[in-house]
């Protein structure tokens, strides 16, 4: 038996209010995908993360699992290797009782050559209503939005996005350091430190993080912070706030949140960067690099990590990182999303009533 | 308020108390039972009845709240309609009668969901259905236990109920659809 | 043979320097005459409505006949040609085999008068053999045969010495080399234009340093030729960036024999189109990141062209240097694809824009929008590229509305707009950025050495 509580106050229950648009009405999800986040408003994000909230409380329960997208097949379509992010979104999608099928592009048709417009129709045919694809060409999933009748979630393009990254990393600095409001964002220092040129989830980042007016900095060697000068600039003229310097000194003092990024073997390869080594002596995340942010300030990373080399074990393992926050918060941020576009008006075919 | 006026704030005060009485009658006490209030109305809902008890029996039933957005049957509803978080079942339900209260009974889709998330979160003795107002046009084999008016209504009517914990005052009125803007209220 | 009387119609005469209201008659395939109204006569005659013009000269065409007819053969190539107002074509050499002896010639030529169009097709050698850079082809079989120039395109003459060389031998023919600008070392893996756009993409920079690098080389090595061929000439195709126009700005200061030409599409379009905005270049301005710009799905392939659309200052750039001089001519570099080669990812996608039949609708576009004098814009359509290879063709010293010529004329209508659509296009390349858009000057009619190549049907 479970304890009865006998004798307590009657339980104080929060009775929510409905956030209101500007002309009275119930705020809504109206995407009918989900590609990037540079065309989410601060109403979307916000409705993102209170659903994810939701979705927080569901993953508590005993039984972790709601019937809201039963009847729905989800399909993941994987070009690039990724066991975590896959797995995130086949248990997300289950949480929701959706059928789940999943593609490894190495192990299907793909590799003997079948295209990426044919591969989808006839996941298509086979039932697919929504599609989550990850693929190594920017704008894959915009190919993918115009020839699949469902929804598309883009779980990383190229270098191009990565949505459901940047919502999780906003949803964990919302919680750490916010206290689960979204407008305790506005003005927080936050860095990403690192690849940011080859990085999704940098600019996915990017437009999340600005949007929900955060001071951001982006910090690495020059050769591979090519073109965000005029990013920043450009964005200057739309109020968001976004500084570049290679200086990592001047870009982690009194930072709230440090970010950094995988570093790959292959921008040596492409004469990027003299070695790994100087790329760790020099912009590694180190305890006493994180000792010029504030005191307190969140270390994130989206995963996975090089030890020693942009980041220190120490720094990864120690009190102020957030990073296993991430991947947890990971699962809820894409039980949300999956839930608001299987709701989107022009989504697919209607899950039977039950 | 705009439309038809059909229960003053005295009606919904003593409805309030004899739903609280019914209650306490058909369990023949208050051991076991527990209030737990459908977001967003149901919810004050079940606090006041709990209230009421608690003066006429002297007995603290615990009040919870269900929230049943992830379990609609209809998913076109996501678009227009946030999210409302607010599950809060701060007890265990084995065992126990659990007291389903709303607003508006009407096509019983509702509560056949409420039903359906409380069945997630452990085996309840029996489950009961107190709501304010039976407006009829059932579409599922559902019946309220208690009930504290029936309203005989047509498919082009809107049934509104204001409380004051949510809406500032209280009163329920009735309205032909033609005749206001949607705004998208949920359809109990 | 036609005969035609078109009375009351604004006539553009580059060659003579020369437009206005007018008429014309053409006698059984001949240019009878050629009338200029004035006074009363001319009375309600503007350049809004039907213009006669010379037919328009393509410098740069690819069909891909032999060897890839999927994407375009030459009847169908010379059929798209005649629709958009071009009597003549010249022919890029990528074909396959590749343009690099004179056999290869002869077959396109049969082919040509097997589609019985009356546009003339005209074409490119290749530089090197199998254009793959190693060593020079059969220039002067080549030069025998006919060709108009040399040159590798779509790739660069990669060795500098090949491109010495080829300028020398090339100058003792008459003939210009055609060198595609392009630094392959800095455009690895390029995508899209390397600037905001492609940053904020994520797509692969493409640097205007890299055709501005090799015009920079070529133009070097111009210099360098000449001093002991005083008759070689080189002609730089598709230039797109303003660095690469100062070059050749100032080269031509010098008095270097260098030509080049610019694309409609490097005038017309910028890189915001790949981000999914569809304002001209002259109208962009601002954040391209406001709602109101992008209103069309970003990374649609049929933005993927080489050189990369270009930022708005460098298209711009092209269209002053149209107006100055600096560029002598618009060449269409029309690139058909078939479906399979486009309907992919963008970076996969081949390279390419199907331009002939959109040619006259971004120059008119540009006209109506204060960029280019209609005067300009048609005479780098004609006697700009005339100057270039007019000498090899059978129009040789009549390019322009003149009397007693075999008549080779394009008439459109400027207050007819048409829509860009698959099935309006007689390209097999459907690969356009403007499908769907509305361009000005339908045309009506283009005859081409005295026969009718093209009638617009009835509306």
């Amino acid at each position: 038996m479970t304890d009865v509580l006998e004798g307590d106050a009657t339980t104080d229950v929060v009775i929510p209010t409905i956030a209101a648009s500007k002309e009275g009405q119930p705020v809504g999800w109206r995407h009918r995908h989900l590609l990037d986040v540079d065309d989410l408003t601060m109403a979307d994000l916000d409705l993102v993360m209170r659903t994810t909230d939701a979705m927080t409380e569901v993953l508590g329960r005993p039984i972790a699992r709601v019937p809201a997208l039963r009847g729905r097949t989800v399909t993941i379509l994987f070009y690039e290797a990724s066991t975590r992010t896959r797995v995130s979104f086949e248990v997300a999608a289950k949480n929701l009782s959706a059928d789940v099928v999943n593609i490894a592009a190495s192990t299907s048709s793909v590799t003997k050559g079948e295209s990426l417009v044919d591969t989808i129709r006839t996941v298509e045919a086979l039932g697919a209503q929504m599609l989550v694809l990850r693929h190594h060409v920017s704008g894959a999933p915009y190919l993918a939005a115009d020839t699949f009748g469902g929804s598309v979630l883009n779980a990383g393009d190229g270098w191009h996005a990565h949505p459901t990254q940047a919502l999780l990393d906003l949803f964990t600095m919302r919680s750490r350091l916010a206290g689960g409001a979204l407008n305790g964002l506005r003005g927080r220092k936050v860095v990403i430190l690192g690849d940011v040129l080859h990085s999704r989830v940098a600019r996915s980042n990017i437009w999340a993080l600005t949007t929900a007016g955060v001071d951001l900095w982006l910090c690495g060697p020059s050769t591979l912070l090519h073109g965000f000068d005029a990013w920043a600039r450009s964005a200057a003229i739309g109020g968001r706030r976004i500084t570049v310097t290679s200086e990592v000194a001047v870009a982690l003092r009194d930072a709230d949140v440090v970010m950094a990024l995988r570093i790959q073997r292959e921008r040596m390869a492409s004469g990027l960067l003299p070695s790994l080594r100087e790329y760790a002596a020099r912009y590694g995340l180190t305890a006493e690099r994180l000792s010029l942010a504030a005191p307190g300030a969140l270390v994130m990373h989206p995963g996975p990590m090089n030890e020693g080399v942009e980041i220190a074990s120490d720094v990864a393992a120690g009190a102020q990182s957030v990073i296993t926050d991430q991947v947890a918060n990971g699962v809820a941020v894409r039980m949300a999303l999956l839930y608001l576009l299987a709701g989107a008006p022009g989504a697919g075919a209607a899950a039977p009533a039950s | 308020m705009s439309g038809r006026r059909i229960m003053t704030a005295d009606e919904i005060r003593r409805a309030t108390i004899r739903l609280s009485h019914e209650i306490v009658e058909k369990q023949a006490g208050t051991d076991g039972l527990l209030l737990v209030g459908i977001q967003r109305r149901g919810v004050p809902l079940a606090r006041r009845l709990a209230s009421a008890i608690a003066e006429n029996e002297g007995a603290q039933v615990p009040v919870g709240a269900l929230d049943i957005t992830f379990y609609r049957d209809d998913l076109s509803l996501v678009a227009q309609q946030p999210v409302v978080k607010g599950t809060e079942l701060p007890f265990g339900i084995d065992g126990r009668t659990v007291v389903l209260v709303d607003d508006v009974l009407y096509t019983g889709r509702t509560i056949r969901a409420a039903m359906d998330a409380l069945v997630d979160f452990g085996r309840p003795q029996a489950i009961r259905l107190a709501v304010l107002v039976d407006r009829g046009h059932r579409e599922l084999p559902i019946r309220a236990d208690h009930v504290g008016k029936n309203v005989p209504t047509s498919r082009e009517e809107i049934v509104r109920v204001h409380l004051e914990e949510t809406d500032g005052e209280d009163g329920v009125e009735i309205e032909r659809v033609a005749e206001l803007e949607l705004t998208g209220e949920p359809v109990g | 043979m036609t005969d035609l009387d078109l009375s009351r119609a604004w006539l553009v005469d580059p060659s003579s320097g020369r437009e206005g209201p007018g008429e014309i008659v053409v006698t059984d395939g001949i240019l009878e005459a050629v009338t200029w109204l004035d006074g009363e006569d001319a009375a309600g005659i503007d350049a809004t409505g039907v213009v006669v013009a010379p037919g328009f000269i393509d410098l740069h065409a690819h069909h891909r006949e032999p060897g890839n007819e999927d994407a375009e053969t030459i009847a169908s190539g010379l059929a798209a040609a005649a629709h958009g107002g071009f009597t003549t074509v010249c022919a890029m050499p990528n074909t396959t085999p590749a343009l690099d002896e004179p056999g290869v010639l002869a077959a396109m030529h049969a082919a040509a008068i097997v589609s019985g169009s009356p546009v003339e097709l005209l074409a490119h050698g290749a530089v090197t053999v199998r254009r793959e850079g190693e060593t020079l082809a059969a220039l002067g079989e080549l030069a025998d045969a006919g060709v108009v120039g040399f040159t590798d395109d779509g790739a660069p003459v990669r060795s500098p010495a090949i491109l010495r060389n080829a300028l020398a031998y090339a100058g003792a023919l008459g003939l210009p080399v055609v060198d595609h600008p392009e630094d392959a070392n800095l455009t690895e893996g390029a995508e899209a234009n390397d600037g905001l756009i492609a940053t904020v993409l994520g797509l692969r920079g493409w640097p205007v340093a890299a055709e501005e690098a090799a015009v920079g080389r070529d133009l070097a090595i111009l210099a360098d030729v000449v001093r002991d061929v005083p008759g070689a000439r080189l002609h730089l195709t598709h230039v797109s960036t303003a660095a690469s126009l100062r070059l050749i700005r100032a080269a031509k200061t010098m008095g270097l024999p260098v030509t080049c030409d610019v694309t409609p599409h490097h005038l017309a379009l910028t890189d915001e189109w790949v981000a999914g905005a569809r304002r001209w270049a002259w109208e962009a301005s601002g954040d391209p990141w406001s709602d109101d710009v992008v209103i069309a799905a970003a990374y649609d392939s049929a933005m993927r062209v080489n050189p990369p659309l270009r930022c708005p200052e460098d298209a711009v750039a092209c269209l002053a240097a149209l107006a100055d001089g600096t560029a002598d001519a618009i060449a269409t570099d029309h690139a058909p694809h078939s479906e399979v080669d486009k309907a992919v990812e963008f970076g996969a996608a081949a390279n390419g824009i199907s331009g002939i039949e959109t040619a006259l609708g971004l120059v008119l576009s540009a006209v109506d929008g204060g960029q280019l004098t209609l005067l300009r814009g048609i005479e780098a359509l004609t006697s700009g590229p005339a100057s270039i290879v007019g000498t090899r063709s059978r129009r040789a010293g009549s390019v322009g509305l003149v009397e007693g010529a075999s008549a080779d004329i394009v008439i459109f209508d400027r207050a007819e707009a048409w829509t860009v659509s698959s099935e309006i296009l007689m390209s097999r390349g459907k690969n356009t950025p403007l499908a769907g858009m509305r361009l000005p000057g339908r045309v009506l009619l283009t005859i081409a050495g005295g026969r009718i190549a093209y009638e617009a049907p009835e509306a």
